[in-house]
């Protein structure tokens, strides 16, 4: 008997966190009939309402409150059936300590040894390397937490705790193609891994994970089998394959094709969120081929800005104003030579 | 005769039924799963693998789990 004491002490632990289940769905009964409760007192006013303003002859208001009555009554319908079947719903049928005991040997016998941490009250189960499509994901810890049953309805009272992680490329959480943040998906599983807590019937609660993580449903991965090997573009999530990836120089992230280029001056590799589109010729560059103008403080690539620091159209200007200049300075040279031949001695003052 | 009958599939039926006397585990998933092969789930009698030629008894445990269950990225709502 010594040799099972863990495993009783455990089923209690167990069977006290299900009395606490079924106490809080009698609360949720409670608390849905106060609801309830509350709708069919909603319908009583109207009707105290209506009765008043057809005695007083007030037809405008009588009408008002039909229509209301009309609304309340969709609503009140949705309520009722709701509440119908919540209480339709398996009422939860406590186990015995031997049951759930014998649901511990049961585990023991088909997956081998079943640990218990009753100061932080978890059950697990190891199980062996999983492996799908030729892709291992080595084994994984089922950890029940006894604590957190009482939360079935909302939460998973379980995690699902990679021992020997290959995580998928994009998503370092991603350990299996339905686990993510130790978390699994449990689709199809939903409801019979709840009614096996809710019973206490923990050997097929770990059966059902089990077959859950041993099944690949291809529509509805966190990560597809085909692409768990791939690395996620850092910008569209997209999952691209090792020889497909671009590493950007600059921010040190990896893109897809998609969403990389390469500076056409360097040719260094960069995303399109590092990369530069110089305003005048229009390449892609990266920030080291870039300079800004002197003249209108610009920026553009290299190529575009000339030796003295000016870009295309500041240097055209520089050219115009030192033509404009140098006609100047001759006219200027001109005409003074005018004056002076033809007024020698005047003074020439510009305007 | 009164059998416990856990079915994992689906909605997870867990409830006791009644049986003819002398029912194999065969005739039940027959009549219980007329659609599924009984390769494809893992039948337990009494938490133990039985031959598809056991004779049911009452207050029998039986419990069929599928081998594959879909999981499914949850949806967002």
């Amino acid at each position: 008997m010594k040799k099972y004491k863990k495993h009783v002490r455990a089923a209690n632990m167990l069977l006290q966190a299900l009395s606490g289940l079924k106490k809080e769905r009698l609360r949720q009964i409670q608390k849905k009939m106060e609801e309830f409760s509350f709708k069919c007192s909603e319908i009583d006013k109207n009707s105290h309402s209506f009765n008043a303003a057809v005695n007083r002859g007030w037809y405008l208001a009588a009408n008002k409150i039909t229509s209301r009555v009309g609304r309340n009554l969709n609503d009140f319908s949705h309520h009722l059936d709701q509440f119908k079947n919540f209480i339709a719903t398996d009422d939860i049928k406590l186990p015995t300590l031997g049951d759930i005991v014998a649901g511990m040997l049961q585990i023991e016998q088909e997956y081998g040894e079943i640990k218990f941490d009753l100061e932080a009250k978890t059950i697990s189960v190891i199980t062996d390397s999983i492996a799908l499509e030729d892709i291992s994901f080595g084994a994984f810890e089922i950890r029940l937490f006894i604590n957190e049953i009482k939360k079935l309805h909302s939460e998973s009272p379980y995690k699902i705790i990679a021992l020997e992680p290959n995580p998928a490329g994009s998503d370092d959480e991603v350990t299996h193609p339905h686990v993510s943040h130790e978390k699994l998906c449990e689709g199809d599983g939903f409801i019979p891994i709840r009614k096996a807590i809710g019973q206490g019937r923990l050997c097929d609660l770990f059966t059902i994970i089990i077959q859950i993580l041993q099944t690949y449903n291809p529509d509805s991965p966190y990560v597809a089998l085909s692409e768990w090997e791939g690395t996620s573009c850092y910008d569209c999530g997209y999952t691209v394959a090792g020889d497909d990836c671009y590493y950007c120089e600059n921010c040190e992230r990896d893109y897809c094709s998609q969403c990389s280029t390469y500076c056409q001056i360097c040719d260094t590799t960069i995303c399109l969120g590092c990369s530069y589109e110089c305003p005048d010729c229009k390449k892609p560059v990266c920030r080291h081929c870039t300079a800004v103008c002197k003249e209108c403080d610009e920026m553009l690539c290299t190529d575009c800005i000339n030796e003295e620091g000016l870009c295309q159209s500041c240097e055209e200007k520089r050219k115009d104003q030192n033509n404009e200049e140098q006609k100047e300075e001759s006219t200027e040279a001109n005409s003074g030579a005018a004056v002076l031949s033809d007024s020698m001695g005047e003074t020439i003052v510009h305007a | 005769m009164r059998i416990m009958y856990i079915n994992n599939d689906g909605g997870g039926f867990a409830d006791f039924i009644n049986v003819e006397e002398g029912m194999t585990i065969e005739k039940l998933f027959k009549q219980k799963m007329p659609h599924e092969e009984a390769h494809d789930y893992l039948i337990r009698v009494n938490r133990q693998p039985v031959p598809k030629e056991y004779v049911l008894k009452e207050n029998d445990r039986v419990t069929v789990t599928p081998t594959k269950i879909e999981g499914a990225r949850p949806v967002s709502q």
